[in-house]
């Protein structure tokens, strides 16, 4: 390229707007705000190390559900099912964990194993109906949390050995569950980003018709998506009965909606195709900072719904406003 | 007589960019005023502003004798100014009636409560497509319909609101002749009922028939208005591109290679459908073969079934002597076979990726393993590729991370070529590969085509424009109801014969 085309080239470029930074830097924004508004409600409870180390913790369960929920929305469709997924993964490790196998084949086959599975029957339906991912995954939620209570009997499950395995703290410091959400996050921000099965995924979420024509395998990248979704529920319903020392049949009642909620205060766009693992995981924590934040303030737990349901309804507002969504107009 | 409107000094800027710099526009009743120039010329700027989706920078926009600084759609609307889109913006769920009253329903008045008025609005519906000429009863549901009857239907819906002015932005790029012809008895009579009509086109022949007097933008600036009568079509081309082209499409034609390799094969081909049945033809080495016909006659359809993207129940596909097993586009892309869609924006691009990744897609899946799912990206790959392809299709970008969506028409259809370019296919099918693209990107595509068919790769044409086939195919198959029901030789092919072949069956 010529001096002058270069100089040429940069003139075009425009200056970062506003509506650059902000599509950029807005779930850490609305993190950074959430901090100061409770930091300076509570100064001494809720700003110190052991606080936000527990928030991350406490969070660890939503970051979880949320990477995989993030898949299922960046397809332009959604996963009601992960908070099902939790429970019953949950219980059928802890019965394998009761039969006397061992944590490491546990996680291999009761966790990852059966995750997988969990999740390729989502997607193999949603394929081989034609359906929208709601409505499957509507249904299997139902079928998932009824076949994990007939598992369980209606009984928590133990399974201590989870608990003793994951349920501690990394080198005394890092609590496990941390760790493990953060290491699932920080893989799968190399998958979205580094991996051909990543962006083939954004590909399809951004127009599913161009991706086929494009020669994009598309049903074979459906079940791969609900797969990971799987897995990330599954994990969390690890992290879940590590952490109590028991499987609870009806664990998980509700959290999908932690999970989109997380996805969508990212950033993630529900027409699919956009979206950041790293922003879901700050969406996730920013749900934790309310719950926890709420709490600490001396509030009755039913803000923290108020809250969140707000901060939905505001995010997305604000993205619109100041979004580069708004750009596709020119 | 008083101008329906006036456009005076309108300057549009973007951030980054000029779109329109002191453009003077008027609209006349009862003429047909072309608007013309290239992709990216302001075109659809300037339309958008008398349309009120934009607010302009600065000028003024008079309409029937009221200055106005800027419009809303609803005031644009309500001074009779009514817009028909290219992409058209009809309801397929509702029927012709619901999409013609749309969002003005006729009421009355049932014990004090205001109710739709249903009588009333059939009277009128009954009356508008009549005039129109469209053979359906009010409540036939739109997606019945064809793409040239939902138009009517769009037209339809102007006149029922009263509109003085109605734009008409490509408005054939999807009609077939006689649709055409159909389209312009309607303007004629819209004419003579005083309306004044925007016409906006890159079809010059089409436009020298229905034009009374053709204004032409040029990056956008404006270059004149004149009379149709006065200019010709080599005036229009030099006035819209600022060079002389000396031949419009300046094609070489091959030296006819008959006889020569067989690139592709198809045999006995039958979608699983039916949709077309026992289709049977060869691409050479060194030919380009076209296919005309009318719009769902069978061509794209056949086309989309050599690619996989529909399944098949029985026939041959022969890729350079190997017979294919395609059950996906997938296999399809391994096997070394692109096509380039009709529809950029539903089946052609990403629009949440840069032209970068959507150049490299397809490259990408052609060298991972596991149905495309295996392996990781390498960027310096891809920003080689990208700027090799941008260079070589001469992609007008300020960087190769901008979204494509940014992209003028022409310069997205570009970005879509490089990524089959990258791709490194053996056949390429292209399927109206110029629908709403200027003269010089036309002319570049054309060049392309054929340096890919001397690289002996298979090239196949389909479109619905003659004067693209005749310019740049060495033979040409026409569809008929989902066969093929004509093949000649480009030396005898005519525009005739081909129109012919397209809607009288073969003997």
């Amino acid at each position: 390229m010529s001096k002058e085309a270069e100089v040429r080239q940069k003139a075009l470029k425009p200056k970062m707007t506003f509506s650059d930074f902000w599509t950029k830097y807005s779930t850490l924004i609305i993190m950074v705000i959430m901090l100061i508004v409770f930091g300076a409600l509570e100064p001494k409870a809720f700003v110190s190390t052991n606080n936000l180390i527990k928030i991350i913790e406490q969070s660890s369960i939503t970051i979880l559900l949320a990477c995989g929920e993030f898949f299922g929305i960046l397809l332009a469709g959604i996963d009601l099912s992960v908070g099902s997924v939790m429970a019953l993964s949950g219980v059928v490790s802890a019965k394998l964990l009761g039969a006397g196998w061992g944590v490491v084949p546990t996680l291999l086959v009761g966790v990852i194993g059966f995750g997988a599975l969990v999740g390729a029957i989502n997607g193999g339906l949603i394929n081989i109906t034609g359906l929208h991912p709601f409505i499957i995954t509507l249904g299997t939620q139902a079928i998932f949390r009824g076949l994990t209570v007939i598992l369980a009997q209606s009984r928590p499950v133990p399974a201590v050995a989870f608990a003793r395995t994951f349920g501690g703290k990394l080198f005394g410091v890092i609590p496990t569950p941390i760790f493990i959400a953060l290491l699932t996050a920080a893989f799968l921000v190399f998958f979205t980003t580094k991996s051909k099965a990543g962006r083939n995924l954004y590909a399809i979420g951004g127009n599913k018709k161009a991706a086929w024509f494009a020669g994009i395998h598309v049903k074979k990248h459906f079940i791969l998506a609900f797969v990971i979704s799987g897995i990330c529920a599954s994990l969390a319903g690890m992290v879940n009965i590590s952490r109590l020392a028991s499987a609870e049949p009806n664990a998980g009642t509700g959290y999908e909606t932690f999970a989109i909620a997380s996805a969508i205060i990212g950033g993630t766009s529900f027409f699919g195709g956009i979206g950041k693992i790293p922003r879901v995981v700050l969406g996730a924590i920013i749900i934790g900072i309310i719950n926890n934040g709420i709490n600490m303030v001396g509030l009755s737990a039913y803000y923290q719904q108020i809250a969140m349901g707000a901060l939905i309804i505001i995010a997305v507002t604000l993205d619109r406003f100041f979004g580069t969504s708004k750009k596709s107009e020119v | 007589m008083q101008n329906l409107v006036e456009m005076r000094n309108v300057t549009k800027k973007f951030p980054g960019v000029v779109a329109l710099k002191d453009v003077n526009f008027d609209i006349r009743p009862g003429e047909v005023h072309v608007l013309l120039g290239e992709n990216g010329a302001g075109k659809s700027t300037l339309m958008k502003i008398l349309s009120g989706a934009y607010t302009p920078t600065s000028g003024e926009v008079i309409i029937g004798g009221e200055t106005y600084d800027k419009l809303t759609p609803a005031l644009s609307s309500k001074l009779g100014i009514s817009i028909i889109y290219q992409e058209l913006s009809v309801i397929n769920q509702l029927s012709i009636q619901e999409n013609i009253f749309l969002g003005k329903l006729e009421e009355k008045s049932v014990l004090g409560i205001p109710v739709v008025n249903k009588a009333e609005m059939l009277k009128k519906t009954k009356e508008y497509i009549n005039d129109i000429g469209l053979d359906y009863a009010p409540e036939t549901p739109v997606s019945a319909l064809r793409i040239s009857e939902k138009q009517m239907v769009e037209i339809a819906k102007a006149v029922a609101f009263n509109a003085n002015v109605i734009i008409m932005d490509e408005p054939t790029s999807s009609l077939t002749d006689e649709e055409v012809n159909n389209l312009f008895d309607i303007i004629k009579k819209l004419k003579e009922e005083g309306k004044g009509i925007v016409y906006i086109s890159h079809k010059l022949k089409e436009i020298m028939q229905i034009g009374d007097r053709v204004s032409v933008l040029k990056d956008g600036a404006y270059v004149g208005t004149h009379d149709i009568k006065d200019v010709t079509i080599d005036d229009l081309v030099t006035m819209m591109v600022g060079r002389e082209l000396e031949n419009k499409y300046q094609v070489q034609k091959a030296d006819h290679q008959h006889g020569g390799e067989v690139v592709l094969e198809v045999k006995n081909l039958t979608r699983k459908d039916e949709y077309i049945k026992d289709i049977n033809f060869v691409v050479k080495k060194g030919e380009i073969l076209g296919f005309s016909g009318l719009v769902a006659s069978g061509r794209s359809e056949t086309m989309e079934a050599i690619y996989g993207a529909v399944p098949i129940k029985s026939g041959e596909i022969i890729l350079n002597g190997k017979t294919l097993k395609i059950n996906n586009t997938y296999e399809a892309l391994k096997e070394g076979i692109a096509l380039v869609t009709e529809n950029r924006r539903e089946t052609g691009f990403f629009h949440n990726f840069s032209i970068k990744e959507n150049i490299s897609v397809a490259k990408r899946l052609k060298k991972a393993k596991m149905s495309g799912m295996w392996g990781l990206i390498d960027n310096k790959d891809d920003v080689r590729v990208a700027k090799e392809q941008i260079d070589a299709m001469n992609v007008k970008c300020a960087s190769m991370d901008q979204l494509i969506v940014e992209l003028s028409g022409g310069n997205q259809q570009k970005v879509i070529l490089g990524k089959w370019m990258a791709s490194g296919c053996k056949l390429i099918i292209f399927d109206e590969p110029t629908k709403g693209i200027d003269v010089g990107t036309k002319a570049e595509i054309y060049k392309l085509m054929r340096a890919l068919c001397d690289e002996g790769i298979g090239v196949i044409v389909v479109s619905s424009e003659m004067p693209e086939l005749l310019a740049v195919c060495d033979r040409i198959l026409v569809y008929y109801e989902g066969k093929i029901n004509g093949e000649y030789d480009i030396e005898d092919a005519t525009e005739e014969k081909l129109a012919y072949s397209a809607t009288v069956v073969a003997e």
